[in-house]
C-alpha cells in the first residue's frame, strides 16, 4: 500500500534535483565559457515481497534514482568583442590555468594582464603557456595571439614583433570526466591527464565564447519538470484518497 | 528548494548586467569614455555523487557524478580600452590621443589622475586645464597676447606671441601608459587613478615607447557601440525573465507539495 507513495516520492525528489540543474543552467545563460549540465536518471528495481505466499510471482517495483549530471561540452556561440585579450577556443580544447589548488582548465577566455604583466583570468589566476606563465613587458603593445596560441607583441619602438610565449591549449581523451570547479574552471580527476589539443582546435583572438545553454530547451525541460511534478502529486493524492476511502469503508461495521 | 536561490543569483547578475549596459548607453556621447562589460562565472558546485568514486570491490568507478551548481556570480566589470573614433571639432585646445596613453591631470588633493578626455581649456592664469579646471601635467602656461596655439603629434605646444613670426615653444605634453589599463579605477569626471592592479604609470612623450600620437582639433568619442549594447540589453532582459520563470516553476512545485495535505 505504501509503495505507490514511495515510488512517487522517489520521482519527486529526482525532479527537484533536475530543477536545480536547470536553474543553474539558466542562471548562467550569460556566463562566458559556461557548459550546460544535464541529468541522467536510472531505474532502481526493488525486489518484491517474497512470493511464496502468493499465487503467481510478485511484480518488482521500479523506483527512479538520479545517477549523474553530465556536461554538455558542445561549442558555445562565439561573440566578437574586438578586445585583444579576449580569446575564444574553437574546437575541443581548454586553456590551462594555474590556481592555488593546482592546475585547472577553462573555456572562459576573458583574459587580463595583472600589475606584474602576467596574463591572468578574471579571478587573477595565471594562464599557463607551454613554458610557464606568459609575462608582458611594461612597454609592450599591439598584443596578437595566433590560432596556435603564440602570443606576439610589439615592444616599445621596435618594428619587429617579439614573442611572449605560447598559450598551452590542452585536450582530454574523455573530456566528459572533467569535474566543474566553479569560477568557469574544470578540474581533471585522477587518471585523466591533459594532452596537447588536436590540431583542429585553435584560438580566435578578439572574440569570446558565450554560454552554450540553450534557453529554449532549458525552458522546455523546466515546464516538463513542473508538469510531471504536478502529475506525480495528483497520483499521490489519488492514492491517499483511496486509502482514506478504504479506511472509512472498512471501519464501517454493519450493525 | 535550492532552485529558488540559484535563480535569484541569476536575476541579481542580470540586474547588474543591465546596470553596466545602461551606464554605457548613458555615456555614449561622453568624450573619452571607455565601455565596461560584466563578466560572470558559475558558483560553487555541490558534488552529491563524486565522479570517480569506487562502486564495487572489483574497482568499477563512477563514470559521472552528480554535481549541483549554486548559480552565478559577477566576477568583474572590466573596461574595454579600445580606441574611440576621433571627431574633428576645430577647437585648438581639443586634443585626442590616437593609440595608447593617458593625459596626466593634477587633482586638488595633489594625486595624479589619468584621462583620455582631451577637451582642454585655459584658466585665468593661462594654464591648460581640463573641463573641471584640473591642471594638465606637466603644467603648460600660455602667455597673454599669444595666438595660434599649435600642439603637434609629439605633444609639443607652441604659440605665436604678439607679432613674432617664429612660434615660441612652451613645453611638451607627455602621456602615461599602464601595463594593465583595465586595472585603472574610474573616479568619475572622465578620470582614472592608478591601482595596484594597473601597475605604476610609464610616462613618455607621444609616439615613443608604443604610445599614440596627439591629434589637435579632435576629440575621442566614447567607444560604446550602440548596436552591441542594445543586443546585450535584450539578452540580459530575456535572461532575467527566464530566471524569474524558474522561480515561478519552483514556487509551483512547492505549492503542489503543500496542496498534498488537506
Amino acid at each position: 500500500m505504501e509503495n505507490a507513495l514511495l515510488i512517487g516520492l522517489s520521482r519527486q525528489v529526482v525532479l527537484q534535483r533536475e530543477l536545480e540543474v536547470i536553474a543553474n543552467n539558466i542562471a548562467n545563460l550569460n556566463t562566458n565559457g559556461f557548459k550546460a549540465d544535464g541529468s541522467v536518471f536510472q531505474e532502481y528495481l526493488m525486489p518484491g515481497a517474497r512470493s511464496d505466499r502468493f499465487i503467481g510471482a510478485d511484480r518488482r517495483m521500479s523506483f527512479v534514482l538520479d545517477r549523474a549530471t553530465w556536461h554538455n561540452l558542445s561549442q558555445g556561440p562565439i561573440q566578437n568583442t574586438g578586445n585583444p585579450l579576449d580569446v575564444a577556443i574553437d574546437g575541443n580544447a581548454f586553456l590551462a590555468v594555474q590556481t592555488p589548488q593546482g592546475e585547472r582548465y577553462t573555456r572562459n577566455g576573458a583574459l587580463q594582464i595583472n600589475a606584474q604583466g602576467q596574463l591572468v583570468t578574471s579571478e587573477g589566476y595565471q594562464v599557463l603557456g607551454e613554458s610557464g606563465p606568459i609575462v608582458f613587458q611594461q612597454t609592450d603593445h599591439d598584443i596578437s595571439i595566433s590560432r596556435e596560441g603564440t602570443v606576439t607583441v610589439k615592444e616599445a619602438n621596435n618594428v619587429a614583433e617579439a614573442q611572449r610565449g605560447k598559450l598551452r591549449i590542452v585536450g582530454f581523451p574523455q573530456p566528459e570526466r572533467l569535474v566543474k570547479d566553479a569560477t568557469s574552471l574544470f578540474a581533471a580527476p585522477a587518471g585523466l591527464a591533459p594532452q596537447p589539443a588536436a590540431a583542429s582546435a585553435g584560438i580566435i583572438q578578439g572574440a569570446i565564447e558565450k554560454s552554450n545553454v540553450s534557453a529554449v530547451s532549458e525552458m522546455t525541460r523546466m515546464i516538463e519538470v513542473t508538469r510531471t511534478y504536478t502529475a506525480v502529486s495528483g497520483m499521490l493524492q489519488a492514492q491517499s484518497d483511496l486509502r482514506r476511502t478504504a479506511i472509512q469503508q472498512l471501519a464501517d461495521v454493519p450493525t | 528548494m535550492r532552485a529558488l536561490y540559484t535563480a535569484a543569483t541569476g536575476m541579481a547578475a542580470q540586474e547588474l548586467n543591465v546596470q553596466v549596459i545602461s551606464n554605457n548607453i548613458a555615456n555614449m556621447r561622453t568624450t573619452g569614455y571607455k565601455r565596461q562589460r560584466a563578466d560572470f562565472q558559475d558558483l560553487l558546485y555541490e558534488h552529491v555523487r563524486r565522479v570517480g568514486t569506487q562502486t564495487s570491490d572489483q574497482g568499477n568507478i563512477l563514470p559521472a557524478g552528480i554535481d549541483l551548481g549554486g548559480g552565478v556570480k559577477t566576477v568583474a566589470t572590466p573596461r574595454m580600452m579600445s580606441q574611440g573614433t576621433l571627431s574633428p571639432t576645430g577647437n585648438e585646445l581639443d586634443v585626442a590621443i590616437r593609440g595608447d596613453g593617458f593625459f596626466r591631470v593634477l587633482l586638488p588633493d595633489s594625486r595624479t589622475a589619468y584621462t583620455r578626455d582631451g577637451s582642454f581649456q585655459m584658466d585665468a592664469q593661462g594654464r591648460i586645464v581640463t573641463a573641471q579646471g584640473y591642471v594638465l601635467q606637466p603644467g603648460i602656461t600660455i602667455p597673454q597676447n599669444s595666438h595660434n596655439i599649435t600642439i603637434n603629434a609629439q605633444g609639443q605646444v607652441s604659440v605665436i606671441v604678439n607679432n613674432d613670426t617664429t612660434p615660441t615653444q612652451l613645453g611638451q605634453i607627455d602621456l602615461a601608459n599602464f601595463i594593465d589599463k583595465a586595472g585603472l579605477q574610474a573616479i568619475g569626471d572622465n578620470l582614472f587613478i592608478e591601482t595596484p592592479a594597473s601597475g605604476p604609470p610609464q610616462v613618455a612623450f607621444p609616439q615613443a615607447d608604443g604610445l599614440g600620437d596627439l591629434q589637435q582639433g579632435n576629440l575621442e568619442q566614447a567607444n560604446v557601440e550602440a548596436v552591441t549594447q542594445i543586443s546585450d540589453l535584450i539578452a540580459a532582459q530575456r535572461a532575467y525573465e527566464m530566471n524569474s520563470k524558474v522561480i515561478t516553476a519552483a514556487d509551483q512545485m512547492l505549492q503542489t507539495t503543500s496542496n498534498l495535505t488537506r
